[in-house]
């Protein structure tokens, strides 16, 4: 495996010192008169919603490369992309209903927005799952679904301007208070380089095992001709 | 009429009754006005902590998943280049 670029050790650290530098920003940022102090759960829970989507259409195209022109690189690009998107996701379909339990007074609602967002998770669970027990065929699979998880994602985001649902519109984070936007952007940088330097340790990670499985047919060959 | 005059003394004495009972019957509903200010019932900042507790450790658990994947590989691949560099010894060919 190839040792890591002073880059990537940069990034690294940037995060581990973001994650000390930005939750004072969020606590410092003002309070949001109706919902009050539950409202800061929405610093993370939008960044992580972003790359949850982020990391389905990296999956997706990565998915396209593999399926449409054969390319390895392309499926361990979708591969890595795809383990973050259903991590991401996770993490979204927590922290959403923690807040809806304080501002609503319910942990979940099925509406267009929720039901979507769960459905997508679940779609990155099963390209997951049928990557690992697919057989044969699951990496073909697998790239199909990453397809159709990409094909909700425009569904999940317009949801809440299409149909009548409880979760805030997306007009939310453009008229956001000019007071909120440090620790809102910060929130969403960290977030970001958390995603990317993750990514980066993943795709290393699965070039990696290809490698391994290579050499290893190339002992086992090197043995029997031997 | 001596009936009837009954059965509007009657009528007249149940609603009576109702209205007399209707504050109670409220109260047994449970539903109380609120004096002074609204007072939340929920604490939000178990619920904050909570979604960036379970986020910081989600994010730990998959770099420790992900360190021990990369650890595994490397052990792997140092065996393997042992195996590659005995044949090698012994004069067989290489990979």
């Amino acid at each position: 495996m190839r040792s890591v670029g002073i880059g990537f050790v940069a990034a690294a650290t940037a995060a581990a010192v973001g994650f000390l530098f930005v939750p004072a920003l969020i606590l410092g940022a003002p309070l949001e008169p109706v919902m009050g102090f539950v409202q800061k759960i929405f610093y993370f829970h939008v960044p992580c919603a972003t790359m949850l989507f982020l990391s389905t259409f990296v999956c997706a195209g990565g998915s396209i490369a593999y399926l449409f022109k054969g390319s390895e690189a392309g499926d361990r690009v979708a591969a890595s992309a795809g383990e973050l998107a259903v991590l991401f996701g996770l993490c979204t379909l927590v922290t959403g209903p923690l807040w809806g339990r304080k501002a609503w007074g319910v942990w979940w609602q099925w509406d267009a927005r929720l039901t979507s967002a769960l459905l997508l998770e679940l779609i990155m669970i099963a390209y997951l799952l049928a990557r690992r027990y697919g057989g044969p065929a699951g990496r073909k699979l697998s790239a199909a679904l990453a397809l159709f998880a990409a094909i909700d994602v425009p569904l999940v985001y317009k949801s809440v301007d299409i149909w009548r649902t409880v979760h805030p519109q997306t007009t939310v984070v453009p008229s956001l208070d000019p007071r909120m936007r440090p620790a809102f952007w910060s929130a969403f940088a960290l977030i970001l380089l958390v995603w990317a330097v993750l990514f980066m340790v993943r795709l290393r990670l699965e070039a990696a095992r290809a490698e391994l499985a290579s050499l290893r047919l190339d002992v086992e060959d090197m043995l029997e001709t031997g | 009429m001596k009936n009837r005059n009954r059965w509007g003394r009657a009528w007249l004495l149940a609603v009576g009754v109702l209205a007399w009972l209707a504050p109670a019957l409220a109260v047994a509903q449970d539903f109380q006005k609120v004096n002074g200010p609204l007072r939340e019932e929920l604490p939000a900042t178990p619920f904050v902590a909570a979604a960036y507790g379970f986020i910081w450790i989600a994010l730990l658990a998959y770099v420790v998943w992900l360190a021990r994947g990369v650890g595994r590989v490397r052990k792997d691949l140092a065996e393997l280049r042992g195996r590659i560099g005995e044949q090698a010894d012994r004069g067989g060919p290489r990979p």
